[in-house]
């Protein structure tokens, strides 16, 4: 075999595996997207509509415009359709719901990454160990534990009980052992001169932590960011037994209430899936830019 | 003013685990007189407890016990900032985010103070440093020598009644350090403050320091200006860390051979013997049969004999360093090797038998158990 034949088979088995890859990814994203111009509620299952079968009533369902659905095919009757709840509202749960955790979550792992970092006290290896075991268990397992607990806080506390966001948001707050694990991780690769220079300089503990060390962690701060809000957003176990009412419904649990055992309506539950993608990738791409290598070169000489 | 002494009085630093548990003591118990004004070098290899001492100056460290007192003032329980003091990192420990004139104004900007005081304080203590043209830049453009720099800057501007160096010139490539090591010299004797310099470079002490602190194991094994150390040094560990090359020890007893006075090494073979004159004689003579050290520095083994004060010494070329103005000549002489510094641009080769006089007059002995010197 020439070399050239040789090289052109090497090229062509590469980029057979990377386009086998890309379809893996694509396929599914492009029958979703397709299901939610189809009209009629069928689950995703066509790569190709012809003309006569787009529609943009799952979309207009979805954001909450009403529309038209033809009820009986041969008289033409139609009748006007708009979601109780729009799913949007939903949409918007989400996002509350998962930035707000979120930072709570890069607040809490943040602070206490610090003291297992920079802090010597007594039980700290142990500690450390400990909350990385608890990770191990899937907090799906303490989701009725979880339910008892909010419902006997609000009783009391009526606004952090069950179906409120404060409620739901102080579970996923539970959940951060391993974001402690990761920014701990990072702060231990910066060098403590700097912090130790800033503390001679008469900066105190918490401002050292704000001024000095958060600075340089941004890049961790971003992925934990954007990994929490991620995960929520997407997060359906306990949102759905914490949230039951539908106004305060996140995007994960209205969209599974949309294909119920009943009523199946794939459109709906297509364009919304969609719609689930967009703060994702906008988030992505604002974190993007923190994510970025050297942002404490020439601080401190190894 | 007299602000600017620092006394440390039975200083004592015990590490301890997470639990409490003691698990190293870096610093035993040691006693120091730092004058106002001085140039201090704290010098030992890694782990003597030099950096220890510093950052407990600094308040970096918990004192296990004993006291810091800067001036007259106790600081053991003080906030580093409040210490007045300054520190200059080994690492340089710029705040990478921040511009170099944040650098140099953070200290100032937590302590309040008005804005155009630090401006005009850091305008003019960047341009006595040369980095006024890259007040707006970060670290990161910066090179190591100009970074180090930095460091010295924001030391500068909190106008601390002592400055504590940690290694700082230890990151700088060899040019560099010259350099720096004048700058700070001088830096010295223009402000006139107390400064406190750790190194593990013995060439670096010898040539910052008013007064030198030799440090081993977390005690200090003798504290002297340069000349004193190099040429008194108080015990073996000091005589073998000061100077480079260092000094011949070289390890036997006294013995009295043929009416006169001998050190002989402890050898089995080819054991070197060098006659005693001179003030060593009677030294010599109180020590008889009694295992000693016999040092001597390789610049007062010559190759020529001078008055009466040398003897020589058989010996073979080793390996010789010519370096231009003197030759570094390794000397296979007895069990061991002895180094000599002989002047001249003479050039040696391996092999080459040659006889070197001892200066008997510079000679140093040390008791083997005590490694103390016996005068």
């Amino acid at each position: 075999m020439s070399p050239q034949r040789k090289q052109f088979l090497r090229q062509l088995t590469a980029h057979l595996v990377l386009i086998i890859v890309c379809a893996l990814v694509l396929v599914p994203l492009v029958m979703v997207i397709l299901a939610s111009f189809r009209k009629g509620n069928f689950p995703p299952n066509a790569l190709w509509l012809s003309l006569d079968q787009w529609t943009l009533d799952h979309w207009k369902y979805v954001l909450g415009i009403p529309y038209r659905e033809v009820m009986n095919a041969t008289s033409g009757e139609t009748r006007l359709i708009q979601a109780q709840t729009p799913p949007l509202h939903w949409f918007f749960n989400s996002i509350l719901v998962a930035s707000l955790a979120s930072l709570g979550i890069i607040l809490l792992a943040g602070t206490a990454a610090y003291a297992f970092a920079r802090l010597r006290f007594r039980f700290r290896g142990p500690t450390l160990t400990g909350l990385l075991i608890l990770q191990m268990f899937p907090q799906v397992l303490a989701l009725t534990a979880y339910y008892r607990i909010l419902s006997y806080i609000g009783q009391r506390v009526p606004w952090i009980g069950l179906n409120t966001f404060p409620g739901l948001i102080l579970i996923y707050l539970s959940g951060i052992s391993i974001n402690i694990w990761m920014i701990k991780g990072y702060f231990d690769t910066i060098s403590i001169s700097m912090e130790e220079s800033a503390r001679i300089d008469g900066a105190s503990r918490f401002q050292t932590f704000f001024r000095i060390l958060l600075p340089m962690s941004a890049p961790i701060f971003a992925v934990v960011f954007i990994l929490s809000f991620i995960g929520m957003i997407s997060e359906y176990p306990t949102a759905s037994v914490v949230l039951q009412d539908s106004a305060v419904r996140t995007l994960a649990v209205g969209a599974y209430s949309l294909v119920g055992e009943q009523e199946k309506l794939w459109g709906h539950f297509s364009a919304l899936a969609v719609l689930s993608g967009v703060p994702i990738t906008i988030m992505f791409l604002l974190c993007q830019r923190f994510i970025i290598g050297g942002l404490t070169s020439g601080g401190a000489k190894e | 003013m007299n602000d600017g002494a620092v006394h440390i009085t039975d200083l004592v630093k015990t590490y301890t685990d997470d639990r409490g548990r003691p698990t190293f003591t870096a610093v035993k118990k040691i006693n120091l007189e730092i004058q106002n004004g001085e140039f201090m070098v704290l010098v030992g290899p890694s782990g003597c407890g030099k950096t220890t001492t510093l950052r407990m100056v600094a308040g970096l460290e918990k004192i296990t016990s004993g006291t810091i007192a800067i001036g007259d003032r106790i600081v053991n329980d003080m906030e580093p900032k409040d210490r007045g003091i300054a520190m200059v990192f080994q690492n340089y420990a710029l705040y990478p985010h921040m511009t170099i004139f944040n650098n140099m104004a953070f200290g100032l900007q937590l302590a309040k103070k008005k804005k155009d005081f630090i401006q005009d304080t850091v305008g003019r203590t960047s341009k006595a440093l040369g980095l006024d043209q890259m007040l707006e830049r970060k670290p990161q453009a910066l090179s190591g020598g100009q970074r180090q720099r930095v460091a010295l800057g924001r030391a500068i501007v909190r106008n601390p009644q002592v400055f504590l160096f940690d290694e700082p010139l230890s990151n700088l490539d060899a040019k560099m350090r010259v350099q720096m090591r004048s700058e700070i010299s001088r830096l010295h004797s223009q402000l006139g403050n107390t400064m406190i310099y750790v190194t593990h470079d013995q060439v670096e002490a010898m040539t910052m320091g008013d007064r030198i602190c030799v440090m081993k194991d977390g005690a200090i094994m003798q504290v002297a200006d340069p000349l004193t150390l190099y040429r008194q040094p108080e015990n073996l560990f000091v005589a073998g860390f000061i100077g480079s090359p260092p000094m011949n020890l070289l390890k036997g007893k006294i013995e009295r051979r043929d009416g006169g006075l001998v050190f002989a090494e402890t050898a089995e073979q080819n054991a070197v013997s060098v006659p005693l004159i001179g003030q060593v004689e009677a030294l010599g003579s109180k020590l008889l049969d009694k295992p000693v050290i016999f040092g001597v520095r390789p610049e007062h083994l010559t190759e020529e004999s001078k008055n009466g004060s040398h003897v020589p010494v058989a010996s073979s070329v080793d390996i010789a360093e010519p370096m231009g103005s003197e030759s570094l000549v390794y000397l296979k002489a007895g069990t061991g090797n002895l180094i000599a510094r002989i002047h001249g641009e003479a050039l040696y080769e391996m092999g080459q038998p040659l006889t070197v006089y001892v200066n008997m007059e510079k000679v140093l002995l040390f008791d083997s158990e005590t490694e103390k010197v016996i005068r």
